[in-house]
């Protein structure tokens, strides 16, 4: 049986985020938790699941969904701490629409927070043996090496991935919560002026660090239609897991790079590419943008770049997506903006950066270790609708 | 003061590999079955998931499959080196691996240059596997 339109979004919340020394990880994922509770008109006596993204910094996370749901006072019959990276807050939600139908819990709120440098968290360096001793470190390397295969395979430019920063910049001017609403927009220049990091990426091709915290409520359409805010029903979900880049390639080749996390998704939805109003992808850099649009199928393989000139992923164009700003622009809020500002849309809540009468929106997270060995990446996807 | 740069520390999956960069060849295991060659190092296939394998000398040729030259890094001790490159290189073998590409300038390097394995003695421990343009 599909769980198509069965669960919706009810509740969302971002806590302020940006370079904010002081307040902890668990800070973060409470304030968010009670805002998305307050957002969905609910009480936490009415939450009965919980699902908590395990923290960036290693050695917070033991038992973190129990102490969370502790320090709340919130009784929960089903928890889980979730380790997918970038695509956990997308994995949560998924998650959520599974254990409400399977009867483990009735409300379940997803919730994420992040604080980059915690106190009392001693920083770890791990063993990274076959990339770390030639100086490959950390998740802008990697994609620097997919980017420059891309531009040998295909002809990917740098000025076509610097559109893609300009106009998620443009948007983010439009949203007064993103870390770079007051720093103005950019231009292709800026973006071509922009130091080197890793060689073909510049510092414009890469996402911002940010602290914060958000969350979203999910639970069945019924209930969802007593509560405060409309629905946004869950239309179709998905997730693929593959090593990339580096063999050992996965057994089905299907799975790279979210290939089968998106088929899914519109299979279960039962609409297609064409039918997406709004997309939030997600841009920890703005290679995976173009990698992304092509394996969802909303271009051709290897027309990446040149799908993304002349506006096509900006308000008033043909795909607009992440219209809050992106991880590039907003903020990185490991995907659960990007879930946060799907639901904002299909509500119609988004002033000045609103797409006009949004009905479905294509929201994606990516995520896992790249930076291991070998490089293991995990998509998860969502079709939203109103 | 200079920083150490980090080196890799052998694992149990790991030891053989490392040990056989210190005494300068480039072994990874080879599936007794289906005759795959594995990287990293693992217990078991992960093509047709025999545990049966033995650790093969491989030719240490191949050529660049990626590369990217680092103008930031995240790690102090490669500071002195930027601008440094490091590529992937696909070994004839099948499998791919990270490494530094040396005796070339970076702005030389391309995807497709043939290449082949040299090692650099980094401590009484540890051999890195680099690579540098193939001599014919």
């Amino acid at each position: 049986m599909s769980l198509k339109d069965k669960y919706a979004i009810v509740g969302v919340g971002l806590t302020k985020f940006g370079k904010i020394p002081g307040i902890s990880t668990m800070s973060f994922t409470l304030q968010a938790i009670k805002l998305a509770i307050e957002d969905a008109g609910l009480t936490r006596d009415d939450v009965d699941g919980l699902l908590v993204i395990s923290p960036v910094m290693m050695g917070e996370q033991h038992g973190w969904a129990g102490r969370v749901a502790a320090l709340l006072e919130v009784s929960t019959t089903f928890t889980a701490t979730m380790d997918l990276g970038g695509a956990t807050p997308i994995g949560m939600v998924q998650t959520a629409a599974m254990a409400i139908e399977a009867g483990m819990c009735t409300v379940v709120v997803c919730a994420f927070g992040n604080q980059n440098s915690p106190a009392g968290v001693p920083f770890v360096m791990p063993n990274l043996q076959f990339t770390l001793p030639y100086g490959d470190v950390g998740a802008i390397p990697f994609q620097a090496h997919i980017a420059q295969r891309h531009m040998h395979d295909y002809g990917l430019t740098s000025r076509q991935l610097g559109e893609i920063a300009v106009t998620f910049r443009k948007h983010a001017c439009l949203n007064p919560e993103a870390q770079t609403y007051h720093k103005g927009p950019i231009t292709i220049e800026d973006h071509q002026n922009s130091p080197m990091i890793a060689d073909p990426l510049r510092l414009y091709d890469c996402c911002l660090n940010t602290d914060g915290g958000g969350a979203v409520v999910v639970t069945s359409a019924e209930r969802a239609r007593e509560l405060r805010h409309r629905p946004v029903y869950i239309m179709g979900m998905g997730q693929s897991h593959s090593a990339e880049v580096m063999p050992p390639w996965p057994a089905k080749t299907e799975h790279r790079g979210g290939l089968k996390a998106a088929e899914m998704a519109f299979r279960m939805a039962g609409i297609t590419q064409k039918d997406i109003d709004v997309a939030q992808l997600y841009d920890g850099f703005t290679i995976l943008v173009i990698t992304e649009l092509e394996n969802f199928g909303f271009c051709g393989k290897g027309e990446g770049g040149s799908f993304v000139e002349g506006g096509r992923l900006g308000l008033g164009g043909e795909l607009p997506s992440n219209t809050a700003g992106g991880l590039l622009s907003e903020g990185h809020l490991m995907g659960m903006g990007h879930v946060v500002e799907a639901v904002r849309q299909l509500r119609g809540e988004c002033g000045q950066r609103q797409v006009k009468d949004a009905e479905t929106c294509f929201v994606n997270g990516y995520g896992g270790a790249p930076h291991e060995y070998p490089p293991t990446l995990s998509y998860s996807t969502l079709i939203l609708r109103r | 003061m200079t920083i150490e740069k980090p080196l890799p520390v052998p694992t149990e999956d790991t030891a053989p590999y490392w040990e056989a960069c210190r005494k300068h060849e480039l072994r990874m295991q080879r599936c007794k079955q289906c005759g795959h060659f594995r990287f990293p190092p693992s217990v078991v296939c992960p093509k047709c998931t025999s545990v049966e394998a033995a650790w093969e000398k491989l030719s240490g040729k191949g050529e660049i499959y990626t590369f990217i030259i680092v103008h930031r890094t995240y790690h102090p001790a490669f500071n002195p080196d930027i601008p440094y490159n490091v590529a992937i290189v696909k070994l004839n073998e099948g499998p791919l691996l990270h490494t530094n590409i040396v005796d070339c300038n970076n702005v030389d390097l391309y995807i497709g240059m043939p290449i082949e394995v040299v090692f650099e003695d980094v401590s009484n421990q540890i051999s890195l596997p680099k690579f540098q343009p193939l001599r014919v």
